[in-house]
């Protein structure tokens, strides 16, 4: 994979400089601590403590009286992608939504002004090994997709089970059309990886200036490093069985770093889950949109947590993801998860599933300053956010809140035609599993 | 039997003219229609020799095919065909970096069933990089004169297709009886595009992404077995043929560009970061939102044609109580407009040395859209440059075509006035050699949005009964234009009960017909270009919808008034 990342330029992103002052500082893994500085150095936090000084040239902010807590880190979403699912085939692990990032994406600054600082940009669930996944940090204004990718954070790919993938196999009549396709097509995919790989480490160590490569297959590449841990899987799923099934599976070929998303019979088998080392990113309190998302509860998260695995709430919505804080402040209600554990299910917790912990997730001195201030608790009602900074650059100030966010304009475009809201708030999951075909483009029913 | 003599020689005065359509140089030409020499002298014209390089009062001579002489004082042989330059400017031929000039859009392939496989057949999923332009080359391409007679003499076409559909040529744009004869050089690029096969891997820029990596990187692999096996077969295993592979050796031994179809920023960074990570030499066509990318341009060397397709000049509404808000949004429009047309000037400044792309702009537009680039900053020298210069040297071609100096091929334009000037008309344009000759209009220039000439409009206004045929069955209906105080309008029925749509960018030139329309599928715009002749009452076209590669018949007639 060496092949892939080294050539790729490194663009150089804005960091900043910033003293918070005098605000209830939320550090998720130090308490919470009030009338305290924060202080950002370059785009790392610098210092936090109390009565701390300007040093020369750092602009201030007054907290006083607002909240301070780590940015919001959403799991499992599909803005700023230009492209969302390769749905033409049951296994695209190849595929890289590195490729589709579109930094003009003006969801972007709505999930900014909902104190979003980085999220996982996701392939669909249309077929069993999706494409790989892109964490990003929200740097809204660049027109480069490179400014935005999260620089180091490890590679992840997004697997699918259940209806998603075996309504494609039914309608096309080929596999899978079941559950049991799906886990025979996951051992397949992994067996033939294993092949792969052996092929290879024979051709590495044979000797002769005379040998001749096998064929090279990116798909098998990037199966290959699934199953050398480079890549963290993330899978769509909902039902307990087939959760069980995928852990059963990962232990049968040694792949540990797992996350369930949505899962929504996590609950199920929770100490299961706790037991292997599994993760699941859930949704706070919807379901019953199709059959397989029935048997679900409100309290899925709280129990989790409960148990002892570690869990996210996540948006999947360019709607959702303005007020994930709501969504987080719903497990008290339905589980009394204390603040920090609320809190955590949408910043620590989604740091540790796409292994960004040790630079985002909390305020601690060295992490990297992604920092959501709110007038209000983060778990209130009441609560808005007022500025959102990524490597200590604001991007987001309730008081200097421009209208019109659009980095690129069409001149073409009316201006009645101007949308506050537009599709991107639907669930995007399955977006370009149905290719538009000749009968829709003509058929005016 | 004096009757059989009569008609034996009424035989024999018709066969020769029955040869002629398809024979144009044949040895005998009874027609007369042949040029009697292919020595052409034109005096005392403008030569603009190259950018920046101009001759008061010049003549320039130009025998079979190539320019032989060009100077104040110059012998005219006695056999040219005197031309009086007098206000007249001469210019080198245009260059246009990449279209699908002369190519004729092949038939969508056929929909293969289990289509849903990670590997797809190659014609289907548009993976065909070993096929040759000059298979889908026609000589009577219409867009051949249709490019010429706005002075584009050399065209780099490449294929129509899908994500790789083949190879480039650059085509001298002139008349010939076989697509051979039209050829400068063939392979001049592969040619790559962001088109995904409908329904099948790669559907989109996901999968072509990752398919173009892999292709690559086998072709990198199936290269080094090649080369081994040839230098000594003993103990290795035979490489299979695979033409999908051998494509590629120019390319990775940087013999060949790709050329990639990178319209607007976003896919130019794609191609781009293709490029950082294999490293062949790109050549970036058809580039519309470039303001942007000036650094990564140099970074990555990539070489680039400017299509010459604009944005419509955005009108503001006429309406007095404007909200802030309104005008706000119409003033970015207005601004984003301005980067558009400006960004040639910009690109220059940084020392972005670019050609021009026609392939995504309409041939009687591109000398509108020069001028409002040169309106918005760049000079007259450095769009002729862009135009001729630049270009040869992008596409390795500046020891023949490119400027007027002698040795180089014919190819130039004669324009009366300044070609800049938005009155001038072109008068001649040769290609290799050969004289193509347009009658100069006289009166009023013609609206932007088609023809005023009442006269000519006539011919189209009122209502015509369409009727097309696509795979999903026959649809039906009327087309109805009207002359809005002296603008084309138009408007597409449906007799299914689909809503009406306004047709755009109508333009009536000349017997040719050509406008757009757009059509809502399954919340996904799709635009449909049509293109054809009107023949009195008959109006003759293809539709091709882009998104899909794909193109269909339609014919109308014209209703009794």
């Amino acid at each position: 994979m060496l092949f892939l990342c080294t050539s790729v330029l490194q663009a150089q992103t804005k960091k900043g400089d910033v003293l918070i002052k005098n605000g209830t500082v939320i550090t998720i893994t130090d308490g919470t601590q009030e009338n305290t500085d924060v202080l950002v150095r370059n785009g790392k936090i610098d210092r936090i403590g109390k009565n701390l000084k300007t040093p020369n040239g750092v602009e201030e902010v007054d907290a006083t009286g607002k909240f301070v807590m780590p940015g919001i880190i959403d799991a499992h979403s599909h803005i700023a992608g230009t492209s969302i699912n390769e749905a033409t085939s049951q296994v695209t692990a190849e595929v890289s939504m590195e490729d589709v990032v579109d930094p003009l994406d003006v969801g972007i600054y709505r999930a900014l002004a909902g104190g979003v600082t980085s999220i996982h940009l996701m392939h669909g669930s249309a077929n069993v090994i999706g494409g790989q996944n892109e964490t990003l940090k929200l740097r809204w204004g660049s027109t480069n997709p490179e400014d935005l990718r999260f620089e180091g954070a490890p590679r992840t790919i997004k697997f699918a089970l259940g209806e998603n993938p075996t309504r494609g196999g039914r309608s096309r009549g080929i596999q899978p059309q079941s559950r049991m396709g799906v886990e025979a097509m996951l051992r397949n995919t992994f067996n033939d990886a294993i092949k792969y790989r052996d092929a290879w480490n024979a051709y590495r160590s044979n000797k002769s200036s005379r040998k001749v490569a096998p064929e090279y297959s990116l798909r098998m590449e990037t199966m290959v490093d699934i199953l050398e841990g480079e890549v963290l899987v993330h899978c769509h799923s909902y039902r307990a069985d087939e959760i069980y099934m995928l852990m059963k599976v990962f232990s049968d070929f040694g792949i540990k770093r797992l996350t369930f998303q949505h899962a929504n019979e996590a609950y199920k088998v929770a100490p299961e889950l706790a037991e292997f080392g599994a993760s699941a990113s859930v949704f706070s309190d919807w379901w019953a949109y199709k059959l397989e998302v029935y048997y679900s509860t409100a309290y899925n998260a709280a129990i989790l947590t409960k148990n002892g695995v570690t869990t996210s709430i996540n948006s999947d919505s360019g709607e959702l993801i303005r007020h994930l804080f709501h969504e987080a402040a719903k497990t008290q209600k339905y589980g009394d998860l204390s603040d920090n554990e609320a809190l955590a299910l949408i910043t620590l917790n989604p740091a540790k599933q796409l292994g960004i912990d040790n630079r985002v997730g909390s305020l601690e001195k060295g992490k990297d300053a992604d920092i959501a201030i709110f007038d209000n608790h983060p778990l209130s009602i009441y609560a808005v956010p007022q500025m959102t900074f990524v490597d200590g650059v604001k991007y987001f100030d309730i008081e200097n809140d421009v209208a019109d966010q659009r980095i690129y304009i069409d001149p073409e475009s009316t201006v009645e035609d101007v949308q506050i809201l537009y599709s991107n708030d639907h669930d995007r999951c399955m977006e370009g599993a149905n290719v538009v075909n000749f009968t829709d483009l003509f058929n005016n029913k | 039997m004096k009757l059989l003599r009569k008609t034996f020689f009424r035989l024999l005065f018709v066969l020769p003219l029955i040869g002629f359509a398809s024979n144009l140089k044949a040895q005998s030409d009874p027609t007369g229609e042949s040029p009697a020499t292919r020595t052409y002298a034109i005096t005392n014209a403008t030569i603009i020799q190259s950018p920046g390089k101009v001759m008061e009062e010049g003549t320039i001579v130009i025998t079979d095919g190539l320019i032989t002489a060009i100077g104040k004082n110059v012998n005219i042989p006695s056999t040219a065909e005197v031309l009086d330059g007098t206000d007249m400017f001469i210019y080198p031929g245009f260059i246009d970096g990449m279209s699908n000039t002369g190519a004729d859009r092949p038939q969508s392939p056929e929909r293969p069933d289990n289509l849903f496989t990670p590997d797809p057949p190659n014609y289907y999923a548009g993976i065909t990089p070993e096929n040759q332009v000059v298979e889908q080359i026609k000589v009577d391409e219409n867009s051949i004169e249709a490019m010429r007679k706005v002075g584009f003499t050399v065209s780099h076409t490449v294929p129509y297709g899908r994500m790789l559909p083949g190879s480039g040529a650059l085509i001298l744009l002139r008349d010939a009886d076989h697509p051979d004869k039209l050829i400068l050089s063939e392979g001049s690029s592969l040619y790559s595009q962001f088109s995904g096969a409908p329904g099948a891997y790669p559907g989109n820029t996901l999968g072509i992404m990752a398919k173009f990596r892999n292709l690559y990187k086998n072709a990198e692999l199936s290269k080094r077995h090649t080369e081994l096996y040839a230098s000594n077969p003993t103990g290795i295993s035979r490489p299979t043929r695979d033409r999908v592979s051998e494509a590629f050796y120019p390319v990775i031994d940087k013999q060949q560009p790709i050329f990639y179809n990178a319209s607007n920023s976003l896919e130019a960074r794609r191609a781009m970061r293709l490029q950082k990570e294999l490293g062949f030499n790109l050549v970036l066509g058809n580039l519309q939102e470039g303001w942007d990318l000036a650094d990564e341009i140099k970074s990555t060397g990539s070489k680039v044609f400017m299509s010459l397709e604009l944005p419509k000049e955005p009108k503001d509404s006429k309406e007095e109580d404007k909200s802030d808000e309104v005008k706000r949004l119409e003033e970015r429009r207005m601004e984003f407009y301005k980067k558009y047309v400006s960004q040639y000037a910009e690109l220059q400044k940084a020392g972005i040395k670019f050609g021009f792309s026609s392939i995504d702009a309409r041939a009687n537009q591109l000398k509108d859209n020069l001028l409002v680039i040169i309106e918005n900053g760049l000079s007259e020298d450095e769009a002729l440059a862009a135009l001729t210069t630049n270009a040869a040297d992008l596409l390795g071609i500046s020891d023949i075509t490119g400027t007027l100096d002698e040795g180089k091929i014919g190819n130039l334009i004669v324009s009366k006035g300044s070609y800049f000037d938005k009155e001038s008309q072109i008068k001649y344009v040769f290609v290799d050699g050969d004289k193509y000759e347009y009658d100069l209009k006289t009166g009023a220039r013609k609206a932007e949005d088609g023809d005023t000439n009442p006269a000519n409009m006539e011919a189209l206004i009122g209502s015509w009964s369409y009727e097309y045929t696509t795979p999903q069955g026959t649809q039906t209906g009327k087309m109805i234009f009207k002359n809005e105080s002296g603008i084309l309008s138009g408007v597409m029925t449906s007799n299914d009960g689909t809503p009406d749509v306004d047709l755009q960018n109508i333009s009536f030139l000349n017997s040719e017909l050509t406008f757009d329309f757009s059509v809502d599928a399954g919340g996904q715009s799709i635009d449909i270009v049509v293109e054809g002749v009107v023949d009195g009452k008959n109006f003759d076209a293809e539709a091709s919808v882009a998104a899909f590669n794909f193109t269909f018949p339609i014919q109308a007639t014209k209703d009794e008034a």
